[in-house]
């Protein structure tokens, strides 16, 4: 496997966010984290990709244990990480956002650093004109997809990515879904987090569904797609039995089923 | 007018000081958000070096590399030993940290070269008259050299990838960590920049403002002034804020008062940070070196 | 941390102002003894001890208290010097006398000085006083009034009844009681209303604004008062030296105010007068030390000593001598001082159980009264809409949500109602109070507060502290009143015993002696709120007040919240606790994309399938889907 998660904990300060994760991702799938806003998700990915320190548990990297490492270390390791907002470098070109992606293999063969930079050009042919473009200037859909060949330029094994859809128009959350499950057939593994429950499913291969700070089901995208647990995980309730008290809910149910 | 031409073309000699000086916290402050109290020391530090190399039998160029590489390694240990080991950096931290080198080096000058200022001896002595403007060639080279540092720091954040690591260090620290670049790497090498630019600021300006182990405090407010004008993130806005100080201070001292040279930079520091917080020259808060 | 408050973290307030009594004392006989002691250079070395001590303790203030760096506070000694001088001897003024003209000319420099440059923050105020030290220098240096560069002479030692204190050690008794005085006041002001909220501030500005503290204000009140400091020690320093010069403004001697400070330790009073004397001492040791190693050394070669001294209690000990000393007393007194409050109460005990309204108050606009009106509010942040121009009346005595997904723009919207950012277009009426754009602290005067998604509490200080902060406004003891004392001490018992009393009503009784931070999360959520409450707000906004808690303690807030609803207060709730919010709603605004795409009961709200779509996201092949999330903002079924 190529990104094996046991027991990881995490949080800030004295806070503990994340209690305990397991998440396993590799043979080029497409694994999905999906729960509603303070889940966790995205707690889970900076510890994963050693943003924060992680206050418990186990990172295995391509076999490598790498837990405690430093994202500059995992970064040379093979992970990548699209983080939260894209954060693209602003003021520097589209070009440049992608030359520095291409930082952990600067002492590597330019050969190979343009053939990086070609594939990812080619998944987001829209990046192509703007090349020069101050990447600042650019909409949020082309941030996003800037930010994702960015991840890509550095050649990993894992690629994961926190909220690739947030604030995009429904069109171009599809382009981007399509580019990930390219990337998947590519044999890329990928780790996306995401708030869009559908459009996670209608890509991904396994769905760890998570709330406050755990992992409450997971399981094949296609059997958990019309499990009316999840959508009871998005609008409150029903998974961790400790609702705040009040009437049932005969809508979210149905809102399950449409 | 030869009275305006005058002051103005001594403005922009002694601006282009203030703005290698500015660089130097521009480049520091970006990357690590330190605004670096010893920036001044650096000049001082550079002058004294190289003219005590000078006093020493070496010629001008040897002097200048001399000083230029020992200001380096002060910056450098400099970042290493107070910056480094801290782990949360506070505004009020940073300020007594970078205080306490400033003063520790101030104290180590006038112990190593005694009280008194003295001058670098100029590269080509003398000057000319040109329209009944005197220009001393000394100043045309503090315009050129100044020129061409800017220059070349421009081209290094602008074209290679060290420099634009840098850039990315200071727009996105998350997203740069993310791609790999160290942000502890990234901070000493602004801190080498800084020490060279500051370094060639306090071996130009030498021969005509003379060097003691004083002068970095003003020079360092100044360059702060003129960094703080063009908005403190960007190269190009030091470059011109540097100008804009010296030429507004030769224009004050020669209109007005010489006595009120020095107080004119602060007058200008107030109102444009509560007027203008993002400098004169600055369009958003944005990163842009 | 050096940026801590200086109040202590002790168990009560009652018990640190017995220490401050012994620690006055011991300190009073110290002094009283020294001259007697120490040969005489020493006793002069003390008397600058003294004086500069005066000018560090103000300092002390400023950055403890208030968190900002002077680096010029050189300048104000000098304005109280040279005022003094001049009073002195060209006007023939008593000393004493001088002395109230200089302070007060000092002030008022001060004042116009500051209101400028505290809307300068961190390194930009830090540089900016600096410039103001060099421009005092440059301009006593060209004032021929002032004597230019050689200064004014002759300014004769004080006389009082006849006796001319001209000896050191005279002098230096002389001092003694003008600098416990000093020290007292400066005391008091920390244990004050004013110095809690300053802490406050130094641990959360933005959430000290929302409880009412006008945080510019107080700022600037503690500037002058920290330059009234400096400007007692100038006119001390001129009778004692007999002369007064443009160097008194030097930047070397702000430096030097500064690591008395630091050295002495942000964290308490005591440390400025200690610092005083540890570098007043090294300075003189230097001094003597130097030329002797280093042949030849000549002026001020003592500032090696100054910058290695900044530079490694900055990086090792950044609490200075005080760190030292609680450390000290910690070890020795075991750990019982570490864990001094009472155990931790078991979960779910938190609130006593009955279900009446709760916290009403007289005088409270009626149930269904509109009280926040927000109209047209839009935020554009560079090219995109956040907010888009949203429409939302709140009434009294109802419970309004405001939910929508992540990114969706609620707490923009709601950091644009509270005053903490200010909207590109739009209104926002608080009881009749127009607050947009206008600070929070305005918000609160209006009668309405709020809590914070990440918490803000403040967390250098105990629960009790917390929520004594949040009484601010309900109490109006100021500067002069609290550095007096005596009018100050009845105010602050109301107010402690007013707190105590919520904090028993919300169950957090047990606590209240206890750091906040010291607190489990959810209790720490819990202070918020009894922060926010203890304002007597007629609107609370409570940003993600679910997020993190455990079932029994969201069960515990919504009992909470339905209480004070029944108490007449208005609530608006940014939640994504959906099921939470539904239940306890009365009215429901849902955002997406910064619109709000539906208003209305939790019944409406559940049912819109706009609502829908944009909780659970588009299916990308969905075309139906789609089209419902491209139309837009719903009409409600």
């Amino acid at each position: 496997m190529s990104l094996e998660v046991r027991g990881l904990a995490a949080g800030y300060g004295r806070l503990e966010v994340l209690h305990g994760v397991d998440l396993t991702a590799g043979d080029g799938r497409l694994v999905a984290v999906i729960g509603a806003n303070g889940a966790g998700k995205t707690t889970l990915l900076r510890a994963l990709s050693g943003l924060i320190p992680a206050s418990g548990g186990t990172v295995t990297l391509a076999g490598a244990d790498v837990t405690g490492s430093g994202p500059e270390r995992l970064a040379r390791a093979g992970l990548a990480h699209v983080p939260e907002n894209r954060l693209v470098f602003p003021s520097l070109t589209v070009e440049d956002n992608l030359v520095l992606g291409a930082y952990t293999r600067r002492r590597g063969p330019a050969a190979e650093r343009r053939e990086a930079r070609d594939r990812a050009l080619a998944l987001f042919p829209r990046l192509q004109p703007r090349l020069q473009q101050v990447a600042g200037t650019m909409s949020g859909g082309e941030q996003q997809m800037l930010a994702i060949a960015r991840g890509l330029m550095a050649q990993p094994t894992v690629l994961v990515l926190d909220e690739p859809s947030v604030g995009l128009a429904p069109r171009l959350v599809g382009e981007i879904f399509t580019a990930l499950g390219k990337l998947r057939d590519d044999g890329l593994t990928l780790v996306a987090v995401e708030q869009n429950a559908r459009a996670a499913f209608a890509v991904a291969d396994h769905v760890y569904v998570m709330d406050r700070g755990a992992v409450v089901l997971e399981g094949d995208a296609a059997t958990l797609a019309s499990d009316p647990r999840v959508t009871a995980a998005f609008l409150g309730g029903g998974l961790s039995g400790d609702t705040p008290d009040g009437p049932p809910t005969p809508g979210t149910a149905e809102a399950g089923q449409r | 007018m030869v009275d305006l031409l005058q002051l103005v073309f001594a403005g922009l000699s002694q601006g282009a000081v203030y703005a290698l000086v500015a660089i130097g916290f521009v480049a520091i402050f970006t990357v690590s958000g330190v605004i670096n109290l010893a920036q001044g020391e650096f000049a001082a530090l550079g002058g004294l070096v190289a003219i005590s190399a000078v006093g020493s039998g070496l010629p001008l160029l040897a002097a200048v590399v001399v000083a230029v590489a020992t200001v380096a390694v002060v910056a450098v240990l400099m970042e290493r030993l107070t910056i480094a080991p801290v782990k949360r950096m506070t505004t009020l931290v940073s300020l007594i940290l970078t205080l306490g080198v400033s003063t520790g080096l101030k104290a180590l000058m006038l112990l190593v070269y005694g009280p008194d200022a003295e001058g670098l001896t100029p590269i080509n002595p003398g000057g000319f008259t040109v329209g009944g403007v005197s220009i001393r060639y000394q100043e045309l080279w503090i315009l050129a050299v100044a020129a061409v540092v800017s220059a070349a720091v421009y081209w290094f954040y602008e074209r290679t990838l060290a420099g634009k690591a840098l850039r990315a260090c200071a727009e996105q620290p998350v997203a740069a960590r993310l791609v790999g670049i160290s942000l502890g790497r990234a901070s000493l090498t602004a801190f080498l920049i800084a020490g060279c630019v500051g370094a060639i600021a306090g071996v130009m300006a030498s021969p005509i403002y003379f060097t003691s182990w004083e002068s970095g405090l003003t020079l360092g407010l100044k360059g702060f002034v003129a960094a703080t004008l063009g908005g403190l993130v960007s190269v190009r806005g030091a470059v011109l804020g540097g100008l804009l100080l010296g030429v507004l201070e030769n224009l004050t001292a020669g209109y007005v008062s010489t006595g009120l040279r020095d107080a004119v930079a602060f007058l200008l520091l107030i109102v444009v940070l509560v007027a203008r917080p993002s400098g004169v020259f600055g369009r958003s808060a944005e990163a842009r070196v | 941390m050096a940026r801590r408050a200086l109040r202590l973290p002790g168990p009560s307030a009652r018990r640190s102002r017995r220490g401050d009594v012994i620690g006055i004392s011991v300190l009073a006989v110290l002094l009283a003894v020294f001259p007697f002691v120490a040969p005489g250079s020493l006793t002069n070395v003390g008397v600058y001890a003294l004086i500069y001590s005066l000018a560090a303790l103000g300092l002390s203030l400023l950055m403890g208290l208030a968190g900002q760096v002077s680096l010029g506070h050189a300048g104000f000694f000098a304005i109280g010097a040279y005022t003094q001088a001049v009073l002195v001897t060209e006007y023939e003024v008593g000393g004493l006398l001088a002395s109230v003209a200089a302070v007060a000319v000092t002030m008022a420099v001060a004042l116009a000085v500051g209101l400028p440059l505290l809307r300068l923050r961190g390194h930009y105020l830090a540089l900016a006083t600096l410039g103001f030290g060099i421009i005092v220098t440059v301009l006593a240096a060209e004032s021929t009034f002032l004597g230019a560069t050689s200064g004014i002479f002759g300014i004769p030692k004080p006389e009082f009844n006849g006796r001319v204190y001209n000896s050191t050690t005279e002098y230096f008794l002389l001092l003694v009681p003008v600098v416990l005085l000093a020290l007292l006041l400066a005391r008091n002001v920390v244990e004050s209303r004013i110095g809690r909220a300053l802490g406050a501030v130094n641990d959360s500005e933005v959430a000290a604004e929302t409880l009412g503290v006008d945080t510019f204000r107080l700022r600037l009140q503690v500037f002058v008062l920290s330059a009234a400091y400096a400007s007692v020690a100038g006119t001390a320093f001129a009778h004692w030296l007999g002369v007064v010069n443009p160097n008194a403004a030097n930047f070397p001697l702000s430096v030097s105010f500064l690591l008395m400070a630091v050295l002495g330790g942000l964290g308490t009073v005591y440390g400025a007068v200690i610092g005083a004397f540890a570098v007043e001492g090294l300075d003189d040791g230097l001094r003597r030390l130097i030329p002797e190693l280093v042949p030849g050394a000549v002026g001020e070669v003592q500032l090696i000593g100054f910058g290695i001294l900044l530079t490694t209690i900055m990086i090792f000990l950044p609490g200075g001598l005080y760190q030292l000393w609680t450390t000290a007393r910690r070890r020795l007194s075991g750990s019982d001082l570490e864990d001094g409050g009472a155990p931790l109460p078991a979960e779910g005990a938190a609130l006593p159980p009955d279900e009446g309204p709760l916290l009403a108050r007289e005088g409270r606009p009626a149930a269904g009264t509109p009280l926040l009106e927000v109209s047209g509010l839009t935020k554009r942040f560079g090219g995109v809409t956040a907010v888009d121009d949203l429409d939302l009346t709140v009434h009294a005595g109802e419970i309004v949500a405001l939910i929508g997904p992540n990114g969706a723009g609620k707490t923009t919207a709601f950091n644009m109602i509270s005053g903490a950012v200010a909207p590109t277009a739009g209104t926002v009426t608080m009881a009749g109070t127009r607050v947009e754009g206008r600070k929070p602290h305005v918000f609160a005067r209006a009668g309405a507060t709020r809590t914070f998604q990440n918490l803000q509490i403040f967390g250098s200080s105990t629960v009790l502290g917390n929520v004594m902060v949040g009484r601010h406004l309900r109490s109006r003891t100021g500067l002069i009143g609290a550095a007096l004392v005596v009018p100050a001490r009845r105010e602050e018992r109301a107010v402690e015993a007013s707190a105590r009393e919520l904090l028993d009503l919300l169950g957090l009784g047990a606590d209240a002696d206890r750091l906040a931070v010291d607190l489990p999360f959810g209790r720490q959520r819990l202070v918020e709120i009894a922060r926010a409450l203890a304002l007597q707000p007629d609107l609370l906004l409570l940003d993600e007040p679910m997020a993190g808690l455990s079932g029994a303690e969201r069960r515990d807030l919504a009992r909470l919240l339905r209480r004070l609803r029944a108490g007449g207060m208005a609530i608006v709730l940014v939640e994504h606790d959906v099921e939470a919010v539904l239940a306890l709603a009365d009215r429901v605004a849902v955002l997406e994309d910064g619109v709000r795409i539906a208003l209305g009961t939790p019944e409406q709200v559940r049912h819109d399938p706009a609502v829908v779509a944009a909780y659970l996201g588009v299916e990308p092949e969905d075309s139906a889907a789609v089209a419902v999330a491209e139309t837009g903002p719903g009409e409600l079924p």
